[in-house]
């Protein structure tokens, strides 16, 4: 039968699991199988008394391998993966069944179901366990460097960030200079600071570090290694052009956004008096006096809002809110009421997200004078030219009674929102996962918000969706601790529950290669290796080879196979 | 369709003594009018901010019928200077 001697521990979980689950019928159905020495309940197996009855059990029984049979493992393997290590078993001997969001939540209506499913789980479970073998984490040094890619002001501030961490830092900028978008700016809400001066700060920051390298006219061409040890290249084009290699131990994108930019035609785009809000930007920033456009007053503005964001339909529609817009134009209208106080501002929104604390600035917006007015989503505003060589535009205003109106402009300003910038090629290199919106993609949106699903690359700032500049440095900070904690440790410990090849069995055929997602399958002429620090073990290279040559750590074949005999074992 | 004429809010919107800007248009000074004057002042003052001059001449009896007795501005939740506004209007209106 079997010679190892395993312990089972099923789980009350206080009631969430006990009320629809008989545990002691899953307990007593259990503790025969092959291999079982300890079969026992328990109220919470998480709590602190049962890990030490857990741990002196294994010692005192010489337990060699470990089940429970409780929750998720999303919430407790590592919990009970520490307890066997404690024990002094070792933690991938360990198996967790979850017979709580699998069996009792799932099935409260049926308890016998619920009670016979959790029977066979667990049975699989102990199948499993009787085949693993110890394991070590596979362990990387890593390199105290870290490549930036982009230098705007998320980029500029995290490389600022991690040099002060004592990590060296190579920042890889694709234009001549430094300052992305907010460098081009002037006055920025919601105090005015001024984006040109904000960058020359954050630059002067940069050349005060000596662990900071810049490279302007540069990109990222070749990637190569893992996590903790990358390899970089570098090429700078400019006076010099040459390509640099580095090593780096993580990789921070921080690439940005592109503007929308309005197709001809769209809310009248191209006639002479309707630009984009960048546009108007630039306008407004280089005004000192009363605001003028092509030479002439500009008495009466018209803000069309959402152009570029939330789109309904067409052809790959941006269906996000680009988030900072609102505050934007709110806040160029204020600046426009102190250059040209007597000047009409009229917004026309679908909605006003002025979020938070910026919700002032539109208090103030509309106490000196600007008048807001909604526009449903079906039926957007139209701009034509009227007499006068002015502008018309016509709006359905929902605040005004649904009334029509006719708004003559000298200056219609398309509040336009952000767009994933181009940058394909970057995407190709680091293999970085992109969203539904065709920004990069974070693991999680809360809780692991810079991290993604590539082991040392982390994403920051608007390449990862609409932010504002606040809100970028901000995530440029969380993206600097989280390198920072990988690459001041020194080492990266990877799961070992990787693919691996029989040399004995493999026939070099190549078939495999194709089916990593992650690069991870390297063939030459003597051999087809598994890149250990770059699998991931999803398992789907196993299924492929024809000799049968691959086998998954911690899921072989034979164990899948014990398994699904166990599953279907007669009750 | 009505036409906004930005002169208009020069004339009265942006006079200092007319103050509508707060208005969010909410009804409660319509709810508590003894008059029952559904249009003053919450849809007035609207045509008012925007510039709809062709609205509020059309509406001038309605303007006169007010009682300035000040029940909607006592309960008005953003302080909105209605009696206040409310002559402004008849001023307006009178002068042209």
């Amino acid at each position: 039968m079997s010679d190892r001697r395993i312990g089972v521990y099923i789980c009350h979980c206080g009631g969430n699991i006990s009320d629809y689950v008989n545990v002691e019928t899953v307990r007593q159905a259990v503790a025969n199988e092959p291999g079982v020495v300890v079969a026992k309940t328990a109220m919470f197996s998480c709590s602190d008394a049962t890990q030490q009855e857990m741990i002196q059990d294994i010692r005192e029984q010489n337990l060699d391998g470990l089940v429970v049979a409780s929750c998720s493992p999303k919430l407790h393997l590592p919990t009970f993966r520490e307890v066997a290590r404690r024990a002094g078993l070792n933690p991938y001997r360990y198996t967790q069944v979850n017979i709580r969001e699998q069996c009792s939540w799932t099935h409260t209506n049926d308890h016998a179901g619920a009670t016979e499913k959790a029977v066979r789980l667990v049975r699989a479970g102990i199948a499993r366990t009787n085949l693993t073998d110890p394991l070590q984490p596979i362990v990387i040094d890593t390199v105290p460097a870290v490549l930036v890619v982009g230098a705007g002001i998320a980029g500029l501030r995290a490389a600022v960030g991690l040099a002060d961490l004592g990590l060296s830092v190579y920042l890889v900028e694709k234009s001549p200079n430094p300052g992305g978008r907010v460098g081009g700016l002037g006055a920025m809400y919601p105090h005015g600071k001024n984006g040109r001066q904000l960058i020359d700060r954050l630059v002067g920051e940069v050349r005060k570090r000596e662990l900071v390298t810049l490279f302007t006219n540069a990109e990222m061409v070749a990637k190569s290694g893992t996590i903790g040890s990358f390899n970089v290249k570098i090429r700078v084009g400019g006076k010099a052009p040459g390509e640099i290699s580095v090593d780096v131990g993580a990789i921070v994108v921080a690439t940005g956004f592109d503007n929308y930019q309005p197709a001809a035609g769209e809310y009248g785009y191209g006639m002479d008096g309707v630009i984009t809000l960048p546009e108007f930007k630039k306008l407004l920033d280089g005004t000192a006096g009363e605001l003028e456009y092509n030479g002439r007053q500009v008495k009466d503005i018209v803000y069309i809002y959402c152009v570029g964001s939330r789109q309904q339909g067409g052809e790959n529609p941006n269906k996000y809110c680009s988030r900072y817009c609102c505050n934007a134009a709110v806040h160029a209208s204020l600046q426009v009421s102190e250059k040209s106080p007597r000047a009409h501002q009229f917004h026309l929104y679908r909605d006003v997200r002025t979020y938070g604390k910026y919700e002032l600035m539109y208090n103030e917006a509309r106490e000196k004078g600007a008048v807001f007015c909604a526009f449903g989503r079906d039926e957007p505003p139209g701009v034509a030219s009227g007499p006068d060589g002015k502008l018309v535009v016509t709006v359905r205003d929902l605040l005004t009674y649904g009334e029509e109106l006719a708004i003559p402009a000298d200056l219609v300003v398309l509040v336009t929102g952000m767009v994933p910038a181009a940058n394909s090629g970057l995407t190709e290199l680091l293999k970085l996962p992109l969203g539904q919106d065709r920004f990069f993609n974070e693991i999680h949106p809360k809780l692991r918000p810079v991290e993604t699903m590539v082991d040392g690359v982390f994403i920051c700032g608007t390449c990862q969706g609409p932010k504002n500049s606040s809100e970028s440095v901000a995530s440029a900070l969380a993206a600097v601790s989280q390198g920072a904690s990988i690459l001041k440790k020194g080492y990266v410990e990877l799961e070992p529950l990787i693919a691996e090849v029989d040399p004995q069995a493999c026939d070099l055929c190549g078939d495999c290669l194709n089916t990593c997602p992650y690069s991870a399958i390297e063939q030459d002429t003597a051999a087809i290796r598994i890149n250990s620090a770059q699998c991931k073990g999803c398992g789907g290279c196993a299924p492929v080879c024809p000799k049968g040559a691959i086998n998954l750590k911690g899921y072989t074949d034979s164990q899948v196979k014990s398994m699904i005999d166990a599953l279907l074992k007669e009750i | 369709m009505v036409q906004v004429n930005p002169g208009f809010i020069d004339q009265v919107g942006q006079a200092k003594t007319f103050n509508a800007a707060a208005c969010m248009n909410c009804g409660v000074c319509s709810a508590v009018c003894p008059m029952g004057i559904e249009l003053l002042p919450r849809k007035l003052f609207r045509y008012v901010l925007l510039g709809v001059e062709d609205k509020v001449r059309e509406n001038s009896a309605t303007i006169y019928s007010c009682l300035l007795c000040k029940m909607c501005e006592v309960n008005c939740p953003a302080g909105v200077h209605i009696a206040e506004n409310v002559r402004t209007l008849r001023y307006y209106l009178y002068k042209k």
